[in-house]
């Protein structure tokens, strides 16, 4: 037997219902309200833990073209050196990774306004290794 | 009472009344803006004199807004059918110079009836989009005229060739038939695409950008791999979409059409066997060993622009059309990342379900290590390309010329995926992981490390371990790589596997 108040055109009334075939009556299960919060990120991408201090940025003028990491690596041949003209394609430095010396060529001609990486140097993807100025 | 002859004579003008669009002011806009009109591109598209037209009278049923005062000429879009190199195809082309080619309920009820004849004739569809987008006055009619359209999109995926040309504006909602037909193309300074403009952007987020950096051409051909193709003016971009065609059967119970290049099926290519550097660090570009082995040297790159390290095109090997997918130790070493796996699994698929032949080329050092890639799902994005090649049934013939390392060995297409024929040459590295990485483990703290190292790179970076096992059927010389593919193709060309009837698989989107 489980009881109801039930409000009709506003009077209230109790009622008792019975299951049919019910042995025993069961108590309604406790609704638990949940706190709607926004869950805490075990860690969160924009911020990795125990990450080194990340170098500053190289500033790159507006109108120059980076050169950037296509991926991780280590710099192992630096070719061309600051102030020098290149032609889009020339070959800048010579970039080691996945097991591959790749060659990291100029995205257009230009001078060379620096080369931020020496030899030796590891560089994260995405990390401006160069910058052309037209 | 007019006479019949009077009833023709009123039909030819009404006719040619339409073709004008709307009218000569904006036909000198568009050219202005350096588009052509929407019948100057299909006479481009098509072979002379074969678009037939329909639908010239339809007219939009819309009186809100002042709308009933509107004259829409053949409703914004010109459609109707034609041929490309004498095959059947339909078409439609949004008219930027009516009503800004605006999409309301009748405009998308043209398109939604090519469409349906599309899929029923079994004949390749193209899109040509040039449209400001819903026509806002029709309200919710325009929005369930997009959804006809997506829904037709979808069932007709796998079964006709569907390619979206952005010619102009394609904003909003509109983006997502291209997005659903298989191949875009986009013709660089007068056409956009994206879901939100630049102003609705600095109005929300505060970010300026212009629409061509946002949604030009280069932007989704190089930056988001949502567009295949670009092209730098109309007339260039229909001849692309004709060569395009050239490589496509017409339905997915068709064969490509057999073209007669004239190139001799047996040649052989000495130059290949000095193309691969003694040293297996050193980069070389893939693609002139694509240009070696295909006839006449001639294939059309999709994505041309974007996820370099690997490359997926269309070419011909006696005359049949295959799809080529090959790692390019140039870019980024050849390496399998989030964007790679993307773009192979996508032209994969493509290939499989209108049953083009399979060629893959696997120089691959592994997947991108790092945090980038994981964060992004490398898991999930590379489990697609195992996934296409493993679904495929088309026939799948492999070339291992150097590296093929770890799980990118598995992926690119090996024996264990289904590859029905996979060759390597002699330059062929085929192990568990990079060789001096392997002997670093299995020897560590050894005295005698180092030259068991050496013994074990000379030992297992070969693809003779791999040919014990039958994992690799023959080692060839590099030079008679050509007829070697085309030996295989043909021996693959009655083959017939089939897969569990299921209603459609879960590809790890």
């Amino acid at each position: 037997m489980r009881r109801f108040k039930v409000t009709v055109n506003g009077i209230a009334y109790n009622v008792e219902v019975e299951e049919e075939g019910a042995t025993a009556s069961v108590a309604p299960a406790p609704i638990v309200r949940v706190p709607v919060t926004p869950q805490q990120p075990v860690f969160s991408a924009s911020a990795p833990p125990a990450s080194a201090p990340a170098a500053p940025p190289i500033a790159v003028a507006e109108g120059d073209t980076p050169v950037a990491s296509p991926m991780p690596g280590k710099v192992i041949k630096v070719i061309a050196k600051a102030g020098d003209k290149v032609n889009k394609g020339d070959v800048l430095m010579i970039l080691e990774a996945m097991k591959m010396q790749n060659e990291i060529s100029a995205p257009v001609g230009g001078t060379l306004k620096s080369v931020n990486v020496d030899a030796g140097q590891s560089v994260k993807p995405g990390e401006v290794m160069a910058v052309i100025t037209a | 009472m007019a006479t019949v002859q009077e009833k023709i004579d009123d039909l030819a003008e009404k006719l040619e009344k339409v073709k004008f669009g709307g009218g000569e002011k904006k036909i000198e806009k568009q050219h202005a803006s350096g588009k052509l009109t929407a019948r100057e591109r299909i006479n481009l598209l098509l072979d002379p004199g074969s678009f037939v037209e329909i639908d010239q009278f339809v007219h939009h049923r819309c009186s809100n807004f002042g709308m009933e005062k509107v004259e829409a000429p053949c409703e914004g879009v010109v459609t109707g059918y034609g041929a490309v190199d004498g095959r059947l195809v339909y078409v439609y082309a949004q008219d930027f110079t009516v009503v800004g080619g605006s999409l309301g309920e009748m405009h998308a009820a043209k398109i939604v009836k090519v469409q349906d004849m599309a899929l029923k004739m079994g004949a390749p569809i193209i899109g040509l989009n040039d449209s400001g987008g819903a026509r806002i006055q029709e309200g919710i009619d325009a929005l369930a005229g997009f959804g006809n359209i997506f829904l037709r999109n979808t069932m007709a995926s796998g079964v006709i060739p569907q390619i979206s040309v952005i010619m102009g504006p394609c904003a909003g909602g509109a983006v997502y038939s291209p997005a659903i037909t298989d191949f875009i193309f986009m013709v660089k300074n007068t056409s956009q695409m994206f879901i939100t403009g630049p102003q609705v952007i600095k109005s929300v987020t505060a970010e300026e950008v212009t629409s061509e950096a946002l949604g030009g051409a280069m932007t989704h051909n190089s930056v988001s791999g949502v567009a295949h193709f670009a092209a730098e003016t109309d007339e260039e971009c229909m001849q692309q979409v004709r060569y395009l065609l050239s490589f496509l059967p017409s339905n997915n119970l068709e064969e490509a059409p057999v073209v007669d290049t004239g190139d001799n099926p047996n040649r052989t290519d000495p130059g290949l066997a000095s193309l691969m550097p003694d040293n297996p660090n050193q980069p070389y570009n893939i693609k002139d060993v694509i240009a070696s082995i295909v006839d006449r040297g001639e294939y059309y790159e999709v994505l041309p622009h974007y996820a370099q390290n690997i490359v997926t095109c269309f070419a011909r090997f006696d005359g049949q059309t295959a799809g080529i997918i090959a790692s390019q130790p140039a870019i980024m070493a050849g390496c399998l990342d989030i964007n790679a796996s993307d773009k192979a699994a996508r032209f994969i698929r493509f290939c499989d379900s209108f049953n083009i032949p399979l060629v893959t080329l696997v120089d691959v050092p592994g997947f991108l290590p790092g945090t980038d890639q994981e964060y992004g799902g490398i898991i999930r994005h590379g489990a697609k390309m195992l996934y296409a090649y493993s679904e495929a049934t088309v026939p799948k013939v492999t070339l291992i010329t150097r590296k093929a390392y770890g799980g990118a060995y598995i992926a690119m297409c090996s024996k264990h995926l289904g590859g029905d024929q996979v060759f390597a040459w002699p330059s062929a590295e085929i192990a568990v992981m990079g060789p001096a990485g392997a002997a670093n483990i299995i020897f560590r703290g050894d005295a005698d490390a180092e030259e068991k190292t050496a013994q074990y790179v000379e030992e297992f970076a070969t693809p003779y371990k791999a040919a014990e096992r039958g994992y690799v059927d023959q080692i060839i010389e590099p030079s008679e790589t050509r007829p070697r593919i085309i030996t295989a193709l043909n021996m693959l060309q009655t083959k017939r596997e089939t897969r569990p009837a299921k209603k459609h698989g879960n590809i790890p989107l």
